[in-house]
């Protein structure tokens, strides 16, 4: 009995000192700097000040803040209608074909993302491959502009993070008690309504949880924006990178890192709330 | 057994001495040596070389500014952050008595305003940023002025760098401007200039400019000649033009912080750089031009005389060098963000 909450203590108190010495303090060094001053012989000046807040809402910011915003939503509605039927369908066939289906899914993990976005400008530059196919069965003149348009930065985003919206919502239709489907059917209910009163409220939890985690990612990733959509507008990613790099101008730079970071709990408290709501309702309709 | 003291006695234990005493502490990007380099010269001198990467000049700044006591003995700032550095006295000044293969060093890269005398930096690697195409869809007579990207035969098939000082330097040289320019009214203007040829962009691009030009997506835009010569290797089509308004050079150079704790050593470790023979085999390596003249006689011909590597000195003393802008580096930024979000 000793041992065991031995082990409990080490394998909690490693992890939460993990998290303490790269997570907790790092971040509150981009909090304490986010109140300082600019300082370009020493970086940061030790002078408590609101600046930073105060240059940060500017203009050029909220456009920055809406241009990511939207980015990611784009993201997260494509990526929801894309994996709900799949993982409904994933949820459903036969144990043997579902594991290679999974095994496939989860088998471009084990490249980095980055190099798997190179593959994707192989894939649709002017002489790329899905160009030359186009080409080849004379279905276009002139090779598409499929690279560096806002298109190839969806269907980059999508692809990269399609697998952590599948994978909840899959989990949440594993659960499905399909005796539910059946009473409903038996008591004359059409598709539709099955789907809308039934199916729909009872996976919710896992279209929250996996819109949350295809939401937040793509508000900060910016390396794949930069790379299939020609850097051609900023994101909040790029503000951030900038300031620290070209401007050396590190407390505007964590202010714009607080800033997201506030963001990024908003959505996450939203997230706590309507799945606790789903939850409940979701009990009471079983009920 | 008296072997195997004899060997112990004059191989192992001589380098156990140096290894406990003689070391130089190396920081610099990464990629940007060849490895067998430094072997090398830790066989000749004894010296270890303890060896480090950077990614950016901010970063490299960064730390050489968080570690006060325990710095670095060797660092390889470009251009601008040689000019910042040395106005901060971050570096140790060089000992030229020290340095005697500082003299097969391309005399035309020696003297420039971010080191006057080159007082603390040796130039180690270089090249220029100027115009690219592709002449198989635009004839290079045609080109000759960085005014030739805002033509609007060229929209949606221009690339510019993914960097606020490149992009605003090319502009304001193409206003007649110093790319170091830090008048507020003259930064205005090449923004002004520069929203005129946003249309025409198709891509923002840094890291390897040659690549949208191989994959046809763009026909003209700003681009280095090393990468213009790596293109070559594919599609020959390819050519660099400079500008007559002058092209904008870069130059990554050798220094020692005045936090140096084996200073002695850094001078050998720069010194070893700049032997012909060792500079030959790293540029060979690394693949950017080499600063040193000695070495680059020793070239194959067609890469010595490639002039996207190697431009002749009157098109170096045409150009211009990236000096440090201080304070303006903010309007520049303000205005690289306004740019990009309009």
């Amino acid at each position: 009995m000793v041992s065991k909450s031995g082990f409990r203590n080490v394998s909690i108190g490693s992890t939460l000192l993990w998290i303490t010495v790269f997570v907790v303090v790092p971040y509150l060094f981009v909090l304490v700097f986010s109140f300082f001053q600019r300082d370009p012989e020493q970086i940061v000046a030790a002078v408590f000040t609101w600046q930073n807040y105060k240059d940060i809402f500017s203009p050029v910011f909220l456009v920055v803040c809406w241009n990511s915003l939207i980015l990611a939503l784009g993201t997260t509605v494509i990526t929801l209608l894309v994996a709900y039927p799949f993982a409904f369908f994933l949820g459903r066939i036969p144990e043997r074909i579902r594991r290679i289906l999974l095994l496939l899914m989860i088998i471009p993990f084990w490249t980095s993302s980055l190099i798997r976005t190179y593959a994707l400008i192989i894939l649709f530059k002017a002489n790329g491959i899905v160009n030359g196919l186009l080409l080849s069965l004379k279905l276009v003149d002139e090779p598409l502009a499929i690279l560096y348009t806002q298109t190839s930065v969806f269907i980059g985003l999508v692809y990269t993070l399609l697998p952590f919206m599948i994978l909840p919502i899959y989990s949440s239709i594993q659960k499905l008690d399909l005796r539910l489907i059946e009473a409903a059917r038996d008591l004359g209910a059409t598709s539709g309504h099955i789907f809308l009163r039934i199916v729909l409220p009872l996976t919710l939890p896992g279209i929250i949880a996996g819109s949350t985690m295809v939401f937040l990612p793509a508000l900060g990733l910016f390396y794949i924006p930069d790379l299939l959509g020609g850097a051609r507008s900023m994101l909040i990613g790029n503000f951030i990178k900038n300031q620290f790099l070209t401007t050396g101008n590190w407390p505007l730079g964590s202010a714009a890192s607080v800033i997201l970071t506030l963001i990024m709990c908003l959505f996450l408290y939203v997230y706590f709330l309507s799945s606790r709501k789903a939850r409940t309702s979701g009990m009471g309709e079983m009920a | 057994m008296k072997k195997a003291f004899l060997v112990f006695f004059f191989l192992i234990l001589p380098t156990l001495v140096f290894a406990a005493k003689q070391e130089v502490f190396v920081f610099n990007w990464s990629e940007y040596v060849d490895p067998s380099v430094l072997k090398q010269f830790e066989k000749e001198t004894g010296i270890r070389v303890r060896y480090s990467t950077y990614e950016s000049n901010e970063a490299m700044f960064a730390k050489l500014k968080m570690v006060q006591k325990a710095g670095y003995d060797v660092v390889f700032p470009s251009t601008y952050f040689v000019d910042r550095m040395r106005r901060l006295g971050m570096f140790a000044p060089l000992d030229k008595s020290k340095l005697p293969n500082l003299k097969y060093i391309n005399p035309a890269l020696l003297n420039k305003s971010y080191d006057p005398n080159n007082a603390y930096s040796v130039p180690y690697m270089w090249g220029a940023s100027a115009i690219g195409i592709n002449s198989k869809y635009i004839d290079p007579k045609t080109v000759t002025s960085w005014n030739d990207l805002w033509n609007p035969k060229y929209r949606g098939k221009v690339l510019l760098m993914d960097d606020v000082r490149d992009v605003f330097g090319m502009a304001l040289r193409s206003l007649g401007f110093s790319a170091n320019d830090r008048d507020p009214n003259h930064i205005r203007k090449a923004y002004e200039k520069l929203k005129l040829l946003k249309p025409s962009v198709k891509v923002y691009n840094s890291d390897s400019p040659r690549q949208p030009f191989l994959n046809n997506e763009v026909t003209i835009g700003q681009i280095w000649g090393g990468e213009v010569y790596q293109a070559n290797q594919e599609n020959p089509n390819i050519k660099f033009i400079y500008p007559k308004e002058g092209a904008v050079f870069w130059i990554d150079n050798m220094a020692i912080p005045r936090t140096a704790r084996n200073v002695a050593n850094a001078h050998k470790f720069i010194d070893f750089l700049c032997r012909p023979d060792v500079a030959k085999k790293n540029c060979e390596f690394i693949g950017y031009a080499t600063t040193n003249s000695k070495a680059q006689q020793m070239l194959d011909p067609k890469t010595r005389n490639h002039k996207a590597v190697y431009p002749d000195d009157a098109t170096v003393k045409n150009g211009e060098f990236q000096n440090d802008v201080g304070d303006a580096i903010l309007l520049y930024e303000k205005y690289w963000e306004m740019l990009k979000t309009q």
